[in-house]
């Protein structure tokens, strides 16, 4: 390795010291290399992407983890309210043993898959209308999100009467734009710096 | 499909899960329609009606069941991988048993057993099939020797028309 690397090697004496990096450095360098190494960068990331690919990863691409991720918050929390709820449950009825082992276990399934089957179709419909809307419109930007979130909640509470729906599809629409607002905080930072007045 | 790949371990198992989880919502959505449509009062509104209904009640129940299968099978999965340092069939047809098994836990030995024997041959089933396809989408890949003529039956004859070289 050092023979490559040494300072009277026959293929780096046309790089010389007009490289870009400093003269005490000497980049490996070959015959099958025809340029100067030094010119790649070396201490920051590198980031490869695609020509003509998007910049982030697609809507369908992540709705699977999404989907699974919201069913198993959905569980975790409906398991804990369920346990809590047991808890309680069990010490009014005054039971002990096998017995309140038993209704715990029950309390805690049945709360926390029923939180969780909950969290886990909105999920689904959420990123079906994210998907469709990325797919038709071809970008995905926070619009995609804003009414993929109305619409969800609109359809959610849809068999519960007009008013329900509305209300559902107002809760979808705040969250959705507090969201979009955390998720692009830098870009809106960035606008009040541009502009002061 | 075009754009999905597989996550590396820990993560899959909350894909998969998801995964499960729409399966189910969306196979128990139609398999309910249909229910709810047949079996609710006559009368077209009615049955619509049931229909959604029946779709509403039932079906992220069973969208929950297949996530919470496709979660402990991922998980299961997943802890083989890192224990057997090696990715093959007979990892998902461990899970699959292991799985089947686990789930059906609180309904005595008899039931684990019958339920780890149907998730073990379903996925050996699955990878039966997935290995049959890898196989015979295989085969249109094998390198082709170019076909070789009898160099005997030539004999003296010119080759009739085509090119000929002066």
């Amino acid at each position: 390795m050092s023979s490559l690397n040494d300072s009277n090697d026959v293929y780096s004496s046309n790089y010389g010291s007009t490289s870009g990096i400093a003269a005490n450095f000497r980049p490996f360098s070959s015959p099958y290399l025809n340029y100067d190494p030094g010119y790649i960068p070396q201490n920051q990331p590198e980031f490869i992407f695609l020509d003509g690919g998007s910049k982030q990863r697609g809507r369908f691409e992540l709705a699977f983890g999404q989907i699974g991720g919201s069913c198993m918050i959905g569980a975790t929390f409906g398991g804990a309210s369920g346990f809590y709820n047991g808890l309680k449950a069990t010490t009014l009825a005054g039971q002990t043993g096998k017995l309140r082992r038993t209704q715990l276990l029950n309390h805690i399934m049945k709360k926390g898959s029923a939180t969780a089957n909950t969290f886990g179709s909105v999920a689904v419909i959420y990123s079906a209308f994210g998907v469709f809307l990325s797919w038709a419109r071809g970008t995905d930007d926070e619009i995609n999100t804003v009414v993929a979130a109305t619409a969800t909640g609109c359809l959610y509470k849809s068999t519960a009467g007009l008013r329900r729906c509305g209300l559902g599809g107002a809760v979808g629409f705040g969250a959705s734009v507090l969201y979009a607002l955390w998720n692009s905080r830098d870009k809106l930072s960035s606008l009040r710096q541009f502009n002061p007045a | 499909m075009e754009e999905y790949t597989r996550e590396p371990c820990p993560w899959r198992i909350v894909d998969d899960c998801g995964g499960a989880f729409t399966m189910g919502l969306i196979g128990g959505g139609v398999f309910q329609s249909i229910k709810g449509f047949r079996n609710a009062p006559s009368g077209i509104n009615k049955r619509l009606i049931g229909s959604v209904t029946a779709i509403k009640q039932r079906s992220p129940i069973i969208a929950g069941n297949f996530a919470v299968w496709g979660g402990m099978f991922s998980t299961i999965d997943c802890a083989l991988i890192h224990m057997r340092k090696k990715e093959d069939p007979w990892n998902s047809i461990i899970s699959g048993a292991a799985t089947g098994g686990i789930l059906a836990a609180r309904n005595g030995l008899p039931a684990m057993a019958g339920s780890a024997l149907i998730g073990g041959v379903l996925l050996a089933l699955i990878e039966g099939v997935g290995i049959l396809f890898t196989r015979l989408s295989a085969e249109q890949f094998q390198p082709q020797l170019p076909p070789m003529e009898d160099p005997q039956s030539l004999g003296e004859q010119q080759p009739p028309g085509g090119y000929a070289f002066q």
